[in-house]
């Protein structure tokens, strides 16, 4: 099992394009992970336009925090935050810096 | 990496409060840790009075008793007593800037791997490994 959660900022993320990331990154997490990846599940958190700050300064930056099936290499790791990244930025428009991707393993205590 | 989501109650910060304890916690966490000011990222979250949220570092939820809570998330590899004086200020310049007591306000930082993040198409470094991370993609492009 994989799950997401997503934190937009405000204006950031069309809604009507939630669905088509949330499908697009289950076929990264088949692909990439195998099957044990599978099903996947999503949360969205919208910040508030004048909530969000990176550097000190109003942010346009994504956050995707993945958490995936305990077990996967660095190689496979790299390539599974790439992939979701990419898919990220085609399906919104957003650029390369404006997305933080994570995956932590499904049984990181933190 | 660093994301510090800020859980406050509806209406009870100003922007100009929220901007400033942004600039405020980039500058505890960037002054004790050397990262770079780019990796800070706050965000407010009002709550509808619940008083816990989920741990976006690691695995379940937070339960807090304040009215203010600070869910923090690092890169791993930092000593105890880092981790503890970034939070320490952080809850610090929170109270004052909002104007509260510091009995208003807890909070808690998890950790994962910084191997585990990519930003900007790239790896974090482990901390510490700033300055060589910046400067091997910095030749790279």
């Amino acid at each position: 099992m994989t799950t997401f959660d997503f934190f937009v900022q405000h204006g950031c993320v069309p809604e009507d394009a939630r669905q088509e990331i949330e499908s697009a990154l289950a076929s990264v997490c088949s692909d990439i992970l195998g099957p044990g990846a599978t099903p996947v599940s999503a949360s969205w958190t919208v910040i508030g336009k004048g909530f969000g700050f990176r550097g000190g300064k109003p942010s346009t930056t994504s956050l995707v925090r993945g958490r995936i099936p305990d077990g996967c290499g660095s190689e496979t790791r790299a390539r599974f935050l790439r992939t979701v990244a990419e898919e990220w930025c085609r399906i919104t428009g957003a650029a390369q810096d404006e997305v933080i991707v994570s995956a932590r393993d499904w049984s990181w205590a933190g | 990496m660093p994301f510090y989501r800020c859980l406050i109650p509806e209406d009870s910060l100003t922007y100009d409060q929220r901007e400033r304890i942004a600039v405020a916690f980039t500058d505890v966490h960037c002054g004790l840790s050397g990262a770079p000011r780019s990796f800070v990222q706050v965000a407010f979250l009002e709550t509808d009075g619940s008083r816990e949220v989920a741990d976006a570092y690691g695995q379940g939820t937070m339960k807090f008793s304040t009215p203010y809570f600070i869910a923090g998330g690092n890169r791993a590899g930092r000593s105890p007593d880092m981790k503890s004086r970034i939070l320490e200020g952080l809850l610090g310049r929170f109270a004052e800037i909002a104007g509260i007591s510091g009995e208003m306000v807890s909070g808690r930082i998890s950790e994962a791997p910084a191997s585990w993040t990519m930003e900007e198409g790239k790896i974090l470094p482990d901390p510490g490994q700033e300055s060589e991370w910046f400067a091997q993609h910095a030749r790279s492009g």
